[in-house]
């Protein structure tokens, strides 16, 4: 899995190539927007960390550029520049994700995993989280390393979650997903699924616990120790 | 000058002054040249009247004179018809001939009244308008006076002059006021780009300084204040420039280097020492990036027609901050009405002021105790701990930059209420702090329904 690495500062350049390595990633890299484009010219890549900060030009011209060719490479937009205009202005170009710096390099590698984990993108079909870990593709939960037979419902609760790491999924989410087609949402539907999801966890010795965020959603944490 | 501002009020002001003047003194003049050309031609055609009297006379042999007045002619100076008169005198001031009754001379001549005119009040009340014409007949000189009787029914031309000035009058004031109405209308309009371009003016703000008026429009006398306008709307656009590059750029200097630090710290053996440099590193990440939020928030203007869904904001924070709130044993929940709440607001500014009240909560409140995040529909957001609370005294410098209660003691607040109380201003709304009657603290965010 090759990315392109467009960053000018040198130190962080090859710290970045020496934990994206560890993370399983290639890279190459680039300083400016003008080599960025010649580059891009000739080579395909999984994805493109892209600072904003550069030399020649603004990080954001180059993304602009890729989105009107239509090209859909995932792009993971990294700044210094995380001010209170920013962020929106970030992502409404068209970047796909966003990490401010400084960030931790598992952040990094795991929000180049999910990038690449999306529609169309083919990368392992197994999330991971804790001691807790889901085939996507059989639908098929391991606890332990030990396979679980768990609902289907539960199970696309434990995906859903699996899937925001150990950040929020907002309760519209699992609606959306659970009843999405059946339509008809009880109240506390959602909440009926999460319980069961928790004690099947509970009993099979999961280091992981789901916690509600009420009137927001529900995020899991891994339990320490 | 602050008793007329208004270009258009001071031309219709000295307007109307000039107006008033002009509708005086113009039928005055007008009515003293009417006077004086009537005058002429009255005096020209009772001159003409004496030397037609002057060739009835005849010098006789013995040096008197006679006088041969055609017979048709002479009703014309009866008193019967009373309209003209004349008198014929010599150089002493005789009479020799008179069409007036008594006899008398018309008017009591001399030489300097020579070919002038006269007016004489009668004894009757009525004007006796009058030349005297001196004539040579034979050897002699006499004297030859014709009045007219101006108060005679066929006299017209002074009635013409009297009845002028009223007339004139009426029409030289609506004329004059009629010129007022158009010099306004003509002074509207060159300064119509004066007024577009004070709607051009009124969109400049901190976030749109890239405004320019427009000078070739502009009338020539007004184009160097416009010009004066446009260079200092350069300096002030470049100070602001200045200010958002200077944050732009702070932030890249001071986050690039902690980004490489964080790598490199990331590199090392997992152990105690790697676990306790990215905790230094993560608080020394937290203050620098509130230091950059400050300096941003600064110079933080929010558009005026910027909205944002205040429920949506705050679902976010507790969203962002759940996961520090989990880790640090503590229970975090949105509360109150679920459908949007529309303010006026910069998101992503809101998005800082809750989530600082949130993380504030979360840093100074023991383990297990609970957070609960409250949105009204009035646009008010309440962040409600089971803490300690703040003390009375400390409710205003609370949200006070780096204030902390004991400088001996390392706990600070930092600079997160402070980001709060300048994003509150900044939305032209308010924080304040109080503690619950069952403990723990309450700040209100009010922010101001869209």
């Amino acid at each position: 899995m090759r990315v392109l690495i467009v960053e000018d500062n040198p130190d962080l350049v090859s710290l970045l190539i020496k934990g994206l390595a560890h993370g399983g990633f290639a890279a190459d890299s680039v300083a400016t927007v003008e080599d960025a484009r010649h580059v891009l010219a000739t080579m395909k890549y999984a994805a493109i960390v892209l600072d904003l900060g550069l030399p020649d030009e603004d990080g954001l011209v180059l993304l602009r550029e890729m989105r009107r060719r239509s090209d859909a490479t995932p792009v993971l937009v990294l700044t210094a520049r995380d001010g209170v205009t920013d962020r929106v202005t970030g992502l409404r170009e068209g970047a796909d994700d966003y990490l401010a710096k400084p960030f931790a390099m598992e952040e990094l590698v795991a929000r180049l995993q999910a990038l690449l984990r999306r529609p169309g993108n083919l990368l392992g079909r197994m999330l991971t989280f804790g001691n807790v870990s889901l085939d996507t593709e059989g639908r098929q939960v391991f606890v332990d390393g030990k396979p679980r037979a768990f609902p289907a419902r539960e199970t696309a609760v434990l995906e859903l979650l699996l899937r925001r790491g150990g950040n929020v999924a907002p309760k519209r989410l699992f609606e959306d997903h659970l009843f999405g087609l059946s339509g008809d949402v009880g109240s506390n539907a959602v909440e009926v699924y999460v319980h069961r999801l928790r004690k099947m966890l509970a009993d099979a010795g999961a280091s992981v616990k789901i916690h509600t965020v009420r009137g927001v959603g529900y995020l899991m944490s891994e339990e320490k120790g | 000058m602050t008793r007329f501002q208004s270009i258009i009020t001071r031309i219709v002001v000295l307007h109307v002054v000039a107006i008033a003047a002009t509708s005086i003194l113009m039928p005055l003049a007008l009515y003293w040249l009417l006077n004086q050309a009537a005058n002429n031609l009255h005096r020209d055609a009772l001159r003409s009247e004496a030397f037609i009297i002057g060739s009835f006379l005849r010098p006789q042999s013995d040096g008197s004179l006679s006088m041969d007045m055609p017979k048709e002619i002479r009703p014309l100076y009866s008193s019967d018809y009373g309209l003209y008169s004349y008198a014929v005198l010599d150089t002493d001031g005789h009479v020799l001939f008179s069409s007036q009754p008594d006899g008398k001379a018309l008017f009591v001549s001399d030489e300097s009244a020579l070919n002038d005119w006269f007016i004489r009040r009668r004894s009757s009340g009525s004007e006796l308008f009058g030349v005297t014409v001196a004539r040579p007949v034979g050897e002699k000189m006499y004297y030859i006076q014709v009045g007219q009787d101006l108060a005679h029914r066929d006299v017209i031309i002074d009635d013409v002059v009297t009845s002028f000035l009223p007339h004139v009058a009426w029409i030289t004031f609506p004329i004059l006021l009629l010129l007022l109405l158009i010099d306004i209308l003509i002074f509207r309009r060159a300064l119509e780009p004066v007024r577009e371009a004070s709607k051009t003016a009124a969109a400049i703000g901190p976030r749109r300084t890239d405004v320019r008026l427009p000078e070739q429009t502009m009338p020539t006398e007004i184009q160097p204040l416009v010009h004066a306008v446009n260079l200092a709307l350069e300096r002030l656009e470049g100070g602001f420039r200045a200010q958002r590059d200077f944050t732009a750029d702070m932030a890249h200097e001071l986050r690039t280097p902690l980004a490489i630090v964080r790598a490199r710290v990331d590199t090392l053996e997992p152990g105690p020492v790697r676990d306790a440099l990215r905790a230094d590193l993560v608080n020394m990440t937290r203050t620098v990036n509130q230091v950059l939020d400050i300096a941003e928030l600064e110079a933080f203007i929010v558009a005026t027609d910027a909205k944002a869904d205040l429920h949506a904001v705050c679902a976010d924070a507790v969203a962002f901050m759940a996961p520090l709130a989990v880790e640090l044993s503590k229970t975090i929940a949105l509360t109150g009405d679920s459908s949007p709440v529309w303010v006026r607001g910069q998101a992503e500014a809101l998005f800082r002021a809750v989530r600082n009240l949130i993380e504030n909560a979360i840093r100074h409140t023991p383990t297990g105790t609970s957070i609960e995040v409250e949105v009204t529909k009035e646009g008010i957001v309440r962040v409600m701990d089971d803490g300690p609370g703040v003390p009375a005294g400390d409710r205003e410098s609370i949200f006070r930059r780096f204030w902390r209660r004991d400088r001996e003691k390392p706990e600070g607040r930092g600079l997160g209420l402070a980001i709060v109380a300048r994003v509150a201003e900044a939305h032209d709304g308010s924080v304040a702090v109080a503690n619950r009657p069952e403990g723990g603290a309450v700040f209100t965010l009010k922010l101001r329904p869209a």
